[in-house]
């Protein structure tokens, strides 16, 4: 099979705004027109202040929501034209999501939780089981696989949650604020993890609001008030701004 | 000020409506459960009530005219405190159907002892020798009320001697009487005639009289019954025998203490089904009231952690929110009272309305205000348990050591999640384990209620189930009588029924009676073994065996004339109906021998009657013709099964009401499971589930919660039914083996399986079509 080209993200005039249902909510215009594009193998940190459209850019690029105008072009499909059932099979295909506060299944042990997006991925239990297995042991937690996520550190809550994302080998691994809820041994964990992750060529979009922590990233992108500021540019790249 | 009293103030003045919203909801649900306990109540105490109403005697004798000396030695025996003796008649009603009618009546009538309660009309005027009172299932069965002129025929004792024989036109005095009031009494007939007059027309025809019941107050002292029941016995047969011995043999009643066993089933029938009712009332209405006060509570975490912050201790927040909560305490607490009280309105339930002794408004104050002061506490606590675990700090799950790693993995994703998120095994999962067994003990109270019910309307629908063979009964046959009938082209079958008191070797007197087959062949309704078919074999009804405690296979030793005792073996249980004197014997409580053997263990004149079953169309026209010349009676429900006949809609009203109640629960369960799993929902759509997914995942949390309570409930209604029914038929005397309802077991499963469905679509659908982004923002 052809390995695919092109960036991983592409991201045009997007917009998006909550609470103007007509029902005296005051309208919060939370994307102003958002341009950006993520190439394949690049480790991007998404910076800003609270409230200035992180968390919702990166809902929209994963198609947890709908934007009100523009485009998301996601591993070569434009997204914005997708019914939810669609976008549903392209996030299984490409996205793999990690949240500051986990969103693991409280009901289902480690492995299951891993397990289960192998599945909806379309493997077999076996191969899912397995493959959950190779993450979790991957990550060093294959001695905790039977636990359920309450009984599990922070950081091996948000591990759990890295194996998960992982287990349907997206094409995007996107981020928001996975270290947001860690203590510092828990956030250094989890940014090791990127790096190495980034290491062997996988894309990653991490939502940040924490210096520290972006500087983990390849590069830096910010925002400010629902827009991109600054495009930032690559390690080692003297040419400015990838796009 | 406190600071608990400007916490409870701020409470009280920002959130008070939610507030008192839930205390009416409590006020009001928990009223209707009261209201169910007042109902139940006054349907148990019914029969007691009367009982107290009308100063029942303990226990009361009837002696014939021709023995006057044991009439005269009744009040000197022992144990008795105080005894009235009266007079009766026996009486041919003038008509055009031939018909008798017994009259009591008595002078200087202590006070305290019989006094029907009037439900109608008043009493006899002391003075008015004209004047009728009818007991209430006379008047029913005659047709007569307040108002109604009868002419009656007194008869003497001799035609009462002769009535197996005829007698021609009464004798004794004719009577012209008007019914004046309707009686109640705990219990009609034997030694109580079921028209009682006064004191004038015992001024007027007591030479006509031809027995003396008396009534008796015993002195309560331990074995006072026995005692006098054994003088009385002893002193009856030393009398000379009555020329009417076979109709009244020698035999104390005890009112008090023989209480209707087929009352007293259909009394715990009713009461278990309100019970049921109102525990499931109280239940559902404490289960929504909690889960509001805590949610109530929970959406004011925030407040509690910064009162806790500030130095409050756990017990002043509690004790804010709890004085906060006083004000809707109390409405719950009015609202619950009244309602309990306006019950009131509601008479006694099914069979036990006939022993209402005050019909009408009859204000239930010990449950009302009960009820008031519980529901005005019980929301205090609600609140105080919901605020405490709303303020409680979140706690980590406990750990599952191992668990889940070698658990089974179903392919499909919905199924799997969906059966993790059923919560079977964890505190807070959908519903969990309690609404498994909610969900099962709903299923099993509903095949319960169904299968019982249809026990009940087979039994009432069928009355061969009762013994009830033949179209009309023919009292005191003559064999002349007997041989026209049989040649009789409409009579299709004729059966000619001998009886006569038996005793068993242990004193135990019961009916014995003999069959002969003379056209035809009427079965004889045999729930287990045989009837007899020899001498040494007997059948027994079902209340007669659990009383002799014996079943097929057994002997019973029964006395013989002369002193000899003849053993007997049972050969089965049968159900037999005898109204050898215009009366239904008890049912259950005959049994069944051969002609030989009958006259074998019996002393004395039998009683002969002839029971015939007409051709199609036939029965009208035969009964109008042979009722001008014979005592003929159409065929009458017995008493036992027109209890459970007032009744019979009860078990199936109420698994229709449980049916509703757990359809509601399940919609319950699946909206707050659905609402509590939301995140992990949102989590599942994140890994690329689909909507239709979702939806799926949905469905199968809530008949994960079904498939489980039918595999319970279904055999567990099914067993508690048996055992009812097992009760209820033993206790009425019919036949114990339970009816089937095969359309509702063949229907339940799927039926229940789609109730699961439906009740998650919409929650499903909700949810599917909430962005992930939004609960995930939420959350």
């Amino acid at each position: 099979m052809e390995e695919p080209t092109g960036p991983a993200l592409v991201v045009r005039g997007l917009r998006k705004t909550y609470g103007a249902g007509g029902s005296g909510d005051v309208a919060v215009r939370a994307l102003r027109g958002v341009d950006l594009t993520v190439g394949r193998g690049e480790f991007v940190a998404l910076m800003g202040p609270s409230g200035c459209g992180k968390s919702t850019l990166l809902h929209l690029l994963a198609g947890l929501d709908g934007a009100d105008e523009g485009s998301v072009e996601l591993a070569g499909t434009r997204t914005d034209d997708l019914g939810a059932a669609a976008l549903a099979r392209l996030r299984r295909r490409h996205v793999g999501l990690v949240f500051q506060f986990f969103h693991l299944i409280e009901h289902m042990s480690a492995l299951e939780n891993v397990a289960l997006a192998a599945l909806v991925a379309g493997e077999r239990p076996a191969q899912a089981g397995e493959r959950a297995r190779d993450l979790l042991d991957t990550l060093g937690l294959l001695d905790r696989a039977g636990e359920l996520p309450g009984a599990l550190s922070g950081g091996q809550r948000q591990r759990v949650a890295i194996a998960r994302a992982l287990a349907n080998r997206p094409t995007v691994l996107l981020a928001d604020e996975p270290t947001g809820a860690l203590d510092s041994d828990g956030q250094a964990e989890v940014l090791g993890l990127f790096g190495r992750l980034h290491s062997a060529g996988q894309t990653i979009l991490m939502v940040t609001h924490a210096p520290e922590v972006a500087d983990a990233a390849q590069r830096v992108v910010r925002m400010r008030d629902g827009r991109v500021v600054d495009h930032g540019h690559a390690i080692g790249d003297t040419a400015g701004a990838a796009s | 000020m406190s600071a608990a009293w400007a916490v409870a103030r701020a409470e009280l003045r920002t959130r008070w409506r939610s507030l008192l919203v839930l205390g009416l909801v409590l006020g009001l649900g928990g009223g209707a459960a009261l209201g169910a306990v007042a109902l139940a109540q006054r349907t148990a105490t019914a029969y007691p009530r009367l009982v107290e109403a009308v100063h029942l005697d303990d226990a009361r004798v009837v002696v014939p005219d021709d023995q006057p000396g044991l009439t005269a030695a009744v009040s000197g025996m022992p144990g008795v405190a105080q005894a009235w003796t009266t007079d009766g008649w026996v009486a041919q009603v003038e008509g055009p159907v031939l018909r008798y009618v017994s009259i009591g009546a008595g002078v200087d009538q202590p006070s305290g002892l019989v006094d029907p309660v009037v439900v109608a009309g008043r009493l006899p005027a002391p003075d008015d020798p004209g004047e009728l009172l009818l007991g209430e299932p006379f008047a029913e069965a005659s047709g007569l009320g307040v108002g109604d002129r009868v002419v009656l025929r007194l008869l003497t004792l001799e035609e009462i001697s002769q009535f197996a024989v005829g007698f021609g036109e009464p004798d004794g005095a004719r009577a012209e009487m008007v019914v004046v009031g309707i009686g109640r009494m705990p219990y009609w007939g034997g030694a109580l005639s079921n028209t009682l007059a006064g004191p004038a027309f015992v001024r007027a025809y007591a030479a006509d009289a031809s027995i003396h019941p008396t009534y008796l107050r015993l002195d309560g002292t331990p074995g006072a019954e026995q005692a006098f029941s054994a003088a009385f016995t002893a002193a009856a047969a030393q009398e000379p025998p009555s020329i009417v011995g076979q109709y009244l043999p020698a035999r104390v009643e005890l009112p008090r203490a023989d209480v209707d066993p087929a009352v007293a089933t259909a009394e715990r029938v009713l009461t278990t089904g309100l019970g049921v009712v109102a525990v499931v009332l109280a239940g559902g209405v404490l289960l929504v009231v909690g889960q509001g006060l805590l949610r109530h509570h929970e959406s004011a975490r925030a407040a509690q952690r910064v009162e806790s912050a500030l130095g409050l201790t756990t017990g002043s927040r509690i004790g804010a929110r709890t004085l906060a909560a006083l004000p809707a305490a109390a409405v719950a607490g009015l609202c619950g009272g009244a309602v309990a009280l306006a019950a009131g309105r509601l008479e006694a339930l099914g069979s036990q309305a006939r022993f209402e002794p005050t019909p009408g408004f009859l204000a239930p104050w010990g449950v009302a205000l009960g009820g008031a002061a519980l529901l005005t506490v019980l929301f205090l606590l609600l609140g105080a348990a919901a605020a405490a675990v709303a303020g409680r700090p979140r706690r980590s799950r406990p750990a599952v050591p191992g668990g889940g790693a070698r658990r089974w993995l179903p392919r499909r994703p919905a199924v799997r999640v969906g059966i993790a998120l059923r919560g079977g095994r964890v505190r807070r999962g959908v519903a969990g384990t309690l609404a498994v067994l909610g969900a099962a003990a709903v299923i099993a109270g509903v095949v319960a209620g169904a299968t019982f019910g249809a026990g009940l309307q087979r039994l009432v629908d069928t009355p061969a189930r009762y013994g009830q063979h033949a179209d009309i009964s023919l009292i005191d046959a003559r064999e002349d009588d007997v041989a026209a009938l049989v040649a009789d082209p409409r009579v299709a079958a004729l059966d000619v029924m001998t009886s006569a008191e038996a005793v068993t070797a242990a004193g135990e007197g019961f009916k014995a009676v003999a069959l002969d087959h003379r056209l035809g062949n009427m079965p004889v309704e045999t729930p287990a073994g045989r009837p007899p078919q020899r001498a040494g074999e007997i059948a027994v009804g079902p209340r007669l065996a659990e009383r002799l405690g014996v079943v097929v296979g057994d002997v019973v030793e029964v006395a013989a004339p002369g002193g000899a005792t003849v053993p007997l073996t049972v050969t089965g249980v049968v159900v037999v109906l005898s109204e050898d004197t215009g009366e239904i014997s008890a049912l259950g409580e005959v049994a069944l021998v051969t002609p030989d053997q009958l006259v074998a263990v019996t002393a004395g004149e039998p009683l002969v009657g002839a029971y015939l079953q007409a051709r199609p169309g036939q029965a009208g026209p035969l009964f109008d013709e042979l009722s001008r010349d014979l005592e003929v009676f159409l065929a009458e429900t017995p008493a036992e099964i027109r209890n459970l006949a007032d009744i019979v809609a009860l078990p199936e009203l109420l698994a229709l009401g449980l049916a509703l109640v757990g359809a509601a629960g399940l919609v319950h369960a699946v909206v707050t499971g659905v609402r509590r799993t939301a995140p992990s929902l949102a989590a599942l759509a994140v890994l690329g589930a689909t909507p239709r997914q979702v939806c799926a995942t949905v469905v199968v949390m809530a008949t994960w919660i079904v498939v489980p309570a039918l595999l319970v409930g279904v055999p567990l209604g099914l067993a508690v039914a048996r055992l009812l029914w097992w009760e209820v038929a033993t206790s009425t005397g019919v036949g114990g083996d339970v009816a089937l309802p095969v359309g509702l077991l063949v229907a339940i499963g799927p039926v229940v399986l789609l109730a699961a469905v439906l009740a998650s679509l919409w929650p499903a659908l909700r949810v599917a079509r909430t962005p992930p982004a939004t609960v995930l923002r939420e959350s």
